[in-house]
């Protein structure tokens, strides 16, 4: 076997993950280089390949496939650098996008500044047409109105349009029609078509996608275009594959046509490597991944092995934001990071975050000016941190500094530096509890019967108080924390998904008319699949219903378990399948009433490498006895106000099997792990750290 | 063992309780949200969760609607007194009563009391406003009714429906004999049991994670700090006394003079108190819009909470720092039994709040809004009829399509999802898609209406249009809108908002304009149209950043001749080719002109 290579760009750092022949992960990073993706990412695998011994032009040459994820789409809608996009719909409904579906957070708060829509309301046009719920023509579609809205389009120099007509998920033939007379009258300008993007009933949904993704168009054909003719002038000869927001990757091709799809393709990975790992250790198929960065906490989940999906991921704050509407991994945010700024408000309460200190001036113990408290000075006081081993060695600490800037709320409270610090830790915890149990909560799993693998750069700092607070008794934390969405792209599929709406009951349920959704999604992925540069035939589909109670507006993702629904006995298994997700989700099931279907979606998987295979438990030693050396100690507080003199072991001098018992710290390069006393961490043989609380 | 009078103060262990409260509410939340029935609960989220100590005290209430959870306390008071010693671990009970402490008939509260080693810690509260509730019309608000008796709805005053989680099917079987479409209802009823369960099992869990003294500790210390930060707010207020008006609009025929609404404000930075006195306020009236005590206090507050500059927890501590004062036998508050509360949450307490925050306008530049749009028109109006669709199944709900303008406030504009003043912009919208899907009409437009918004330096939310036809059978809508006279008014200067006006559109294109009291069985051919308010300005057109002048007539929320006429901007340039810019000079010229 030879070599893959993932890549996830990032904001700040593009990650790379190496795996070749032995199996075994080597890590490379660099600065991101956001005028010119390539050089960062040349960089990052010319590190990674020194740590095999290769120079970039031999690992690219013995390289067969490089999976590629980017942050590019995102970034571009945040900076407002997306093409300008006309956004055309049903006359009579021009505010889809202002409108939104409203709902706020704070009852009395009005003064926060309504948000613009993603499209203005002056790029927006409306054509004469209408469907209806019945997929009937209500009002047929006007050729001579919709051919001079182009003409305004073209006229104006629109970069891109999307379309989204009501009721096009029921019959999308006016649809169909406006973009044939794109085609006609403005040839090679990118468009996107609601009901083919995202065939689902709710029509912001289906508009805010389409937009999305149609203001994307231009610049991620170009970005990704010219990334490839990068890659093959640097002499690279393999598949390129990227990353989606779907939890895997797919070829550039696809993704050129729904750049959307990138969005938040980096966090989708993390699942995915989650799995990998838990499923290395032994830890079982449930599993919670967070990665903890400078200004964020993401979690995710691993359910019975599938990861999870939600429609309702926002580009934003909820409500304010602008909605993604597709499927994409259900990764959370939350404010709560290395960066995250502690205060007291005028009623004497404490908070950490929402607000950061960034990367500039970042925390104050980073010395770059910063004053404010953050959740790192905090862990930096109770010396969880080497001041002049910080990021391996690449930035000196200002401890003095933290500890001012700890004081300014420590005097406030009446406690010592220490004492509040071990509070503000606590208190960053409680927020990423908080996330945790959210998402939890929401598919009805149990956290104590669920693993955690953590990852990111300051997952280290909390991650153990965070699994003692949620009762969970397995957690990993892998030897590529600091890299966990590259990671996960060397275990992910190929996926494609399609979906489409039909609505039926299991009241009078419409066999051949399911049949035939189902044929056209499975047609549609099995050409995929044939479009791909390498034969693969060991390919599944899955096949997903999106369904509730008769009466219910949300819907419950529910797996076919029999594959198809060619016979009633089909549907019943489906229907008491949904019995069981709502009874888990909302605690209630309701047999006496009817199951109704609205979309159907299939999801194509090829896998393209096999996971890593779990290893033999190495013997257990106590590291305090087997340690050669005399183990280094530092004064660190765990909640007292005295110091615990800490043994403080490098990775370096840490073997598969070595136990270290609590109070203890464990200094990777990329990460710093803190075990809290009456807690141990082991080096398995796999080379992950797995934590017993 | 000594004790002191206040608790000491953790400022860690508090928030990390609260926040676990908070979690608690947004589970109970989404339970409620994803496994209800109707529309109106499970797309517009008309339903408020709130925890209230044992000693009736409103603990916490995350995004609850103001309406619904002020008066949270009075639930679980009237379920104490009417069940003396005889609460127990696995009860639930059900309360509607707006005589013994409920918004309205239409709202189903179930009160689930939470018990730790025996004792009564919490009970927790899901209030959800139901798609029917068996009035005599098939709607939940009935704004001709003459007095209770004339609503015909079922009432619970604190019921309990179950006892050792068994629930007593002879009330289920009373209200499936009662509530139309009862499959839905009973639905709702299950979600809602669910959500104040969920809330149970959680507070247990938490009393044994933290012990119950800590727990106790925290409400203590929990409802001081949001005392706290009350009387911070009301100190820095001016020492104030002043009065307020305003008025509901007549229901023709049932209510000619609609009713004028007084209120009186008066804040005392030393004492870091504020009183709002009602009592000055005609007697109960023969229609359905007397508001009850729980929905008349959760107005007045929530008019005080719209007005802060900063934000203060909602609870029995800030509260302490507001005294509301009402007359017997008043329609605002405590209206005099039988007289009707079926229209309790909407039309005159949307006036009540609008009359409040816009007082505190009066006071300081900082403080205070305009009034919010109103009108509980067709956006908001309850259909019936049989689904031809469906083998001509029944059904009944209440849209929640349309919104009125909100109201500007020193900082910021009104938003175009307001709602009304009651809901401030919580509620969701409904699919129109969803909504053609689940009854059998289709919509015609929803649009924003250009030069509507109540002009001032920071303007009102536009007023939305509707317009909706049914499929093929005819459609019972009922509603009753305000706001067709009086509309909201513009504070420090700033222009009222528009006014609500509804037609009929007869299949020959003739129009009628629509009294305020709406029941009408609309036939196929025949559209409605119509729009609710805009809401009112805060503060001088002519003090409005030009730019943001120039920005709403480029998004086409302001006309060229509203910009010069009432904001004094003179623009040049173009629309079409996007050079239109403000002129600096003409626009200082014509503004120091006026």
């Amino acid at each position: 076997m030879a070599y893959v290579i993932s890549l996830d760009t990032g904001g700040t750092f593009t990650d790379v993950v190496v795996v070749g022949p032995d199996g075994v992960p080597v890590i490379g990073k660099a600065l991101t280089t956001h005028d010119r993706i390539f050089s960062g990412m040349r960089e990052a695998i010319a590190a990674a390949a020194a740590e095999k011994s290769l120079s970039l032009e031999q690992l690219l040459a013995e390289t067969d496939l490089l999976v590629y994820g980017t942050t590019r789409a995102t970034n571009a809608i945040v900076t407002k650098r997306v093409a300008k996009t006309a956004f055309v719909t049903t006359a009579g409904f021009p505010d889809i996008l202002v409108l939104k579906e409203a709902g706020k957070f704070d009852p009395h708060d009005f003064r926060t500044p309504y948000p613009d829509p993603y499209i203005a309301r002056r790029h927006t046009f409306e054509v004469s047409e209408r469907m209806s719920s019945e997929a009937t023509v209500a009002i047929p579609f006007d050729e001579r109105q919709a051919r001079a809205v182009i003409g305004e389009i073209v006229a104006q120099k629109f970069e891109a349009v999307a379309v989204c007509f009501l009721w096009s998920v029921a019959n999308g033939e006016h649809e169909r029609r406006f973009g044939q007379l794109l085609d006609e009258l403005a040839p090679g300008l990118p468009y996107t078509l609601s009901h083919e993007l995202i065939p689902i009933v709710r029509e912001y949904r289906r508009a805010s996608a389409t937009a999305i993704d149609a203001s994307l168009k231009p610049l991620m054909q170009s970005h990704l275009r010219g990334l490839e003719s990068d890659l093959r002038n640097a002499g690279y000869k393999g598949e390129i594959l990227v990353s989606t927001t779907s939890g895997g990757c797919t070829n550039i091709d696809a993704m050129v046509a729904k750049p959307i799809y990138t969005i938040g393709s980096g966090p989708a990975m993390a699942p995915i490597s989650a799995k990998a790992y838990a499923a290395q250790e032994r830890f079982g198929d449930n599993v919670i991944v967070c990665d903890t960065g400078g200004t964020t906490f993401d979690v995710g989940l691993v359910r019975d092995g599938r990861l999870t999906f939600t429609r309702e991921t926002w580009l934003g704050p909820q409500y304010t934001g602008d909605l993604m509407g597709i499927s994409a991994v259900d990764m959370r945010s939350v404010g709560a990071g290395g960066g995250s700024i502690a205060w007291i408000d005028e009623g004497g309460l404490m908070h950490v975050g929402p607000q950061s200190a960034g990367s500039e001036p970042g925390p104050a113990c980073y010395g770059r000016g910063g004053l404010q408290p953050t959740v790192s000075d905090a862990a930096a006081v109770l010396g969880y941190f080497d001041p002049n081993y910080f990021l391996g060695g690449r930035m000196k600490l200002d401890v003095a500094a933290a500890r001012r800037a700890i004081e300014t709320i420590s005097s406030r409270i009446g406690l010592t530096v220490e004492e509040c610090s071990f509070r503000i830790l606590t208190l960053a915890s409680e927020l990423m509890i908080r996330a945790i149990g959210d998402i939890t909560i929401n598919e009805g799993l149990d956290p104590r019967e669920s693993a955690i693998v953590a990852g990111g750069g300051a997952a280290g700092m909390n991650i153990m108080l965070i699994a003692k607070e949620l009762g969970c008794k397995r957690v990993i934390l892998p030897k590529t924390a600091s890299a966990l969405s590259a990671a996960g792209m060397q275990y992910a599929n190929i996926v494609a998904e399609e979906t489409a709406s039909h609505v039926t009951s299991t009241e009078d349920f419409d066999l051949a008319g399911v049949g035939r959704v189902l044929d056209s999604l499975t047609a549609k992925l099995h050409a995929f699949a044939e479009g791909l540069a390498h034969d693969r035939n060991d390919h599944a589909i899955e096949y997903i219903a999106e369904a509730r109670y008769a009466g219910q507006v949300w819907e419950l993702d529910t797996p076919i378990p029999s594959g198809h629904l060619k016979d009633l006995a089909s549907v019943a298994e489906l229907q008491e399948e949904f019995h069981r997700t709502h009874e888990r989700v909302f605690a209630v099931r309701d047999e006496g009433s009817a199951v109704e279907f609205i979309n159907w979606k299939a999801r194509l998987s090829i896998p393209l490498a096999d996971p890593p295979a779990p290893i033999a438990d190495a013997d257990i030693v106590d590291a305090a006895s087997a340690s050669k050396d005399p183990v280094p100690r530092r004064d660190c507080y765990f909640g007292d106000v005295r110091a615990v003199a800490t043994p403080i072991y490098k990775a370096r001098s840490i073997a598969p099997g070595m136990r270290i018992t609590g109070p203890a710290i464990v200094e990777e390069p990329t990460t710093t792990l803190v075990v809290y006393p009456g807690m141990s961490v082991t080096l398995s043989a796999a080379g992950n750290y797995l934590l017993e609380i | 063992m000594a004790t002191t009078d206040k608790t000491p103060f953790d400022p860690f262990l508090t928030a990390i309780i609260a926040n676990r409260m908070d979690a608690i509410i947004r589970e109970m939340t989404n339970t409620m949200l994803r496994a209800a029935r109707s529309a109106v609960i499970n797309s517009a989220r008309d339903f408020s969760c709130s925890i209230v100590t044992a000693d009736n005290q409103l603990l916490a209430s995350a995004e609850g609607l103001p309406i619904h959870i002020f008066g949270s306390d009075l639930l679980t008071s009237a379920m104490q007194k009417f069940h003396p010693g005889d609460i127990q671990e696995g009860d639930c009970y059900l309360h509607n009563d707006p005589y013994t402490g409920n918004s309205h008939a239409a709202d189903h509260a179930f009160l689930v009391p939470v018990f730790v080693e025996g004792e009564h810690m919490f009970t927790a509260v899901a209030k959800a406003h139901q798609a029917d509730i068996g009035n005599a019309l098939p709607t939940t608000y009935m704004a001709g009714a003459q007095d209770q008796y004339a609503e015909g709805a079922l009432i619970f005053p604190a019921v309990r429906i179950q006892r050792d989680y068994k629930t007593n099917d002879d009330i289920v079987r009373m209200c499936r004999a009662r509530i139309r479409v009862p499959n839905q209802w009973h639905g709702d009823f299950i979600a809602g049991i669910g959500s104040a369960r969920i809330a149970e099992r959680r507070l247990k869990e938490l009393c044994a994670k933290y012990g119950k003294e800590t727990i106790r500790a925290f409400i203590a210390n929990w409802l001081d700090y949001s005392e706290e930060l009350m009387v911070k707010a009301l100190q820095s207020m001016p020492a104030t006394r002043l009065s307020n008006s305003g008025r509901l609009d007549p229901l023709p025929g049932l209510l000619p003079d609609g009713v004028p609404l007084k209120v009186s404000l008066e804040i005392d930075p030393t004492k870091a108190m504020v009183d709002i006195d009602l009592r000055d306020n005609i007697d109960s009236v023969p229609v359905g819009l007397n508001l009850s005590l729980a929905s008349a206090s959760a107005a007045a507050v929530a008019g005080v909470f719209n007005s802060l500059s900063f934000s203060v927890p909602r609870n029995a501590g800030s509260f302490r720092r507001i005294s509301l004062q009402f007359r017997d036998g008043s329609v605002i508050g405590k209206p005099k039994f039988p007289h009707s509360c079926s229209v309790s949450t909407t039309n005159l307490a949307d006036r009540l709040i609008n009359t409040v925050q816009a007082a505190f306008a009066e006071v300081s530049p900082k403080w205070g809004l305009a009034e919010g749009g109103l009108g509980v028109g067709l956006g908001y109006a309850v259909v019936s009829g049989n689904d031809y669709r469906f083998g001509g199944e029944p059904y009944v709900n209440q849209l929640v399509l349309g919104s009125a303008g909100g109201p500007g406030s020193p900082v910021a504009d009104g938003w175009p999802t307001y709602g009304i003043p009651v809901v401030a912009g919580l509620m969701y919208r409904d699919s129109i898609e969803i909504d053609e899907l689940k009854h059998p009409l289709q919509v015609v437009c929803i649009r924003l209406l250009t030069g509507t918004a109540g002009a001032g330096q920071f303007r009102g939310g536009a007023a939305l249009e509707m317009a909706v036809t049914p499929k093929e059978l005819p459609i019972q809508f009922i509603w009753a809108c305000d706001g067709g006279e009086t509309p909201p008014k513009g504070v420090r200067g700033g222009r009222d908002g528009t006014h609500a006006a509804h037609w009929i559109v007869r299949p020959d294109g003739t129009e009628e304009l629509l009294p305020s009291l709406v029941i009408i069985s609309l036939q196929k051919g025949e559209t409605l149209k119509g729009c609710h308010t805009s809401g009112g300005g805060y503060g001088r057109p002519h003090d409005r950043d030009p730019a943001l002048v120039l920005k709403d007539v480029v998004e086409r929320y302001e006309t060229l001749e509203r910009a010069k006429a009432i904001y004094g901007v003179v623009l040049s340039g173009s629309m079409s080719d996007e050079t239109l810019s403000v002129d600096v000079e003409a626009t200082a010229a014509l503004r120091r002109a006026s």
